[in-house]
């Protein structure tokens, strides 16, 4: 750890994931899962990863069949201090993906939904609940208007409101850090594509410390600490992301805590193994928990929020509001079956009317998860101006955040590896 | 991942163990260079089942939620009447947008 890095900037953690020697067998699964190609070291030696490559996704971490990645930064021990801290108020930020695996570290069968024992468990801990999923529906605000705004620029020539630039077609998704960090180190001439939305997880840290501070928490900024509670490894690299201070900027720049240091808006994240181990240690038995409802104003979210944990969901969440905006008229079906399941690229086209120019458009949407298996077709495509596509949704996990690489595994009780090792022969 | 966790301890003496054996034996190297493929495939399997198992959860979340359509949660439409006013506005641009970094000219 702690070597020169290269692709990191100051403040960044230079790479979530190391490959403990001890545990090392040089099996070279983990090769097979990493996107990057970030593992060096011959079959039968020790492995390490090269952190300047690694997009900290954590897939060789749940594929491990030795458990011998892990993750260099635990925040558990900090958030438990701050959650006994009374002048505090910390505020859990619960992922989508979480809600159908935190059930596993407690003996509840794979892909539970417990989101009502999850609240319940994380209130008994001392969290006040903002549920991403509500910065999920805000993300397809933003995201969503801005796809318009590049659509009807593209076909119809429409200027930016504020005067200011407006992005190229396609346009990615930008929720995964993965996938981010992923086009910032491989193809940054596609940086103008990427959405410039944050992350779900990006917004609620500065909802939470600018309006959620004054209005929804009665307390001071400063004493607000965001706790993202995430199905993912990446999600610890993008809160140390130097520009992830917009809450900060904001406040001083309204006059108030002109004199506080600079605070991140994402405090700590905890992935969702850490917050089986946090509510273990503080001996919550979240199996046996009855349903509590969420209990502040941003615990409220709709079912568009909540699929952004599948592969595809981003997309169809934004398909929704963007067929209502454009054409003035809801939809017969909300689902769009095209865009589910496990295909590694999957494509659709709506064809809808434009109510504000009353012309007939047709968008044609792609939706890439794997990134190993799948992106490269995708963005060579895209690169050499070739690409048939107007919004691409991407998730570096094979099947989304769900089966992300914070996502539980044998160690905490019941993954799927755990069911594997005993066909070993040495086992 | 920690370290005295029983499941791995008792992974580890016996393979270390078995790991001298194969240098040794030539023939016990190749079913070695075979593990992988064949622990990839089973893992692959079992990975599945669990990505099925979980997707179905949050599919289920959302056929079973009273709004299913992001522009009609009261929540963040109230954070937009009394805050931030309505997407890509001043102060939306300023907390809800980022940009993002070239970083292969710091690789090369
Ligand atoms: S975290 Fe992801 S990118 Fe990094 S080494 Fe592991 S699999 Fe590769
Ligand atoms: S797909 Fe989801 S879990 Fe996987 S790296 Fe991206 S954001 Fe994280």
């Amino acid at each position: 750890m702690n070597k020169e890095t290269k692709t990191y900037r100051k403040g960044e953690i230079p790479g979530i994931i190391a490959i403990n020697t001890r545990e090392c067998k040089g099996c070279d699964a983990c090769k097979r899962f990493c996107p990057t190609g970030a593992i060096t070291g011959m079959f039968g030696a020790t492995h390490r990863v090269d952190a300047d490559l690694c997009i900290s996704c954590g897939q060789c971490l749940v594929n491990c069949p030795f458990g011998a990645p892990y993750e260099t930064v635990d925040p558990v021990e900090q958030v438990a201090a701050k959650l006994a801290d009374k002048r505090t108020t910390v505020v859990g930020i619960i992922a989508p993906a979480v809600r159908v695996a935190i059930g596993e570290p407690f003996g509840m069968p794979v892909g539970s939904l417990v989101t009502g024992k999850m609240y319940s468990a994380m209130k008994k801990a001392g969290f006040v609940i903002l549920d991403n999923n509500f910065a999920a529906d805000l993300t397809i605000m933003e995201e969503g208007t801005e796809f318009i705004q590049r659509a009807r620029h593209a076909l119809f020539g429409e200027k930016a409101e504020h005067g200011g630039e407006i992005g190229p077609l396609p346009q990615f998704t930008s929720c995964c850090p993965a996938w981010v960090r992923f086009v910032e180190t491989n193809y940054p001439a596609l940086i103008p594509n990427l959405s410039s939305a944050k992350s779900p997880q990006q917004m609620a840290g500065a909802v939470a410390k600018t309006y959620g501070a004054a209005q929804v928490f009665k307390a001071a900024p400063e004493s607000v600490y965001t706790v993202g509670i995430m199905p993912c490894t990446a999600k610890k690299f993008e809160a140390s992301r130097p520009e992830f201070q917009s809450a900060w900027h904001f406040m001083k720049e309204k006059g108030g805590a002109a004199s506080s240091a600079p605070y991140p808006d994402i405090d700590a994240v905890l992935t969702t193994r850490d917050l089986a181990r946090l509510l273990k240690k503080m001996k919550i038995n979240l199996a046996a928990e009855n349903d509590a409802e969420g209990g502040t104003l941003f615990a409220e979210y709709t079912g568009a929020g909540t699929i952004f944990g599948n592969t595809g969901g981003v997309m169809e969440a934004a398909l929704r509001t963007a067929y209502v905006v454009l054409t003035g008229t809801p939809l017969a079906r909300l689902e769009f079956e095209a865009v589910r399941g496990l295909k590694g690229v999957k494509s659709a086209d709506v064809t809808l009317r434009d109510q504000k120019y009353g012309k007939d458009v047709t968008v044609k949407v792609a939706v890439v998860h794997d990134i190993r298996a799948n992106i490269r077709p995708i963005v060579e495509e895209v690169m050499a101006g070739r690409s048939p596509y107007h919004f691409i949704e991407v998730m570096n996990c094979p099947g989304g955040c769900i089966n992300g690489g914070g996502q539980p595994i044998c160690d905490t009780g019941s993954s799927w590896i755990g069911r594997v090792l005993p066909s070993f022969a040495w086992s | 991942m920690s370290k005295n966790d029983p499941s791995h301890e008792f992974m580890e003496s016996p393979f270390s163990l078995s790991r001298r054996e194969f240098i040794a034996i030539g023939g016990v190297i190749i079913a070695l260079l075979a593990l992988p493929a064949v622990w990839v495939r089973s893992a692959l399997i079992n990975r599945n089942h669990h990505i099925q198992a979980r997707t179905k959860g949050l599919y289920r979340d959302d056929a079973t939620a009273k709004i299913r359509l992001s522009h009609e949660n009261q929540a963040v439409m109230r954070l937009y009447r009394d805050f931030a006013g309505k997407p890509l506005s001043p102060v939306s641009e300023e907390l809800l947008h980022t940009k993002y970094i070239n970083r292969m000219k710091a690789l090369s």
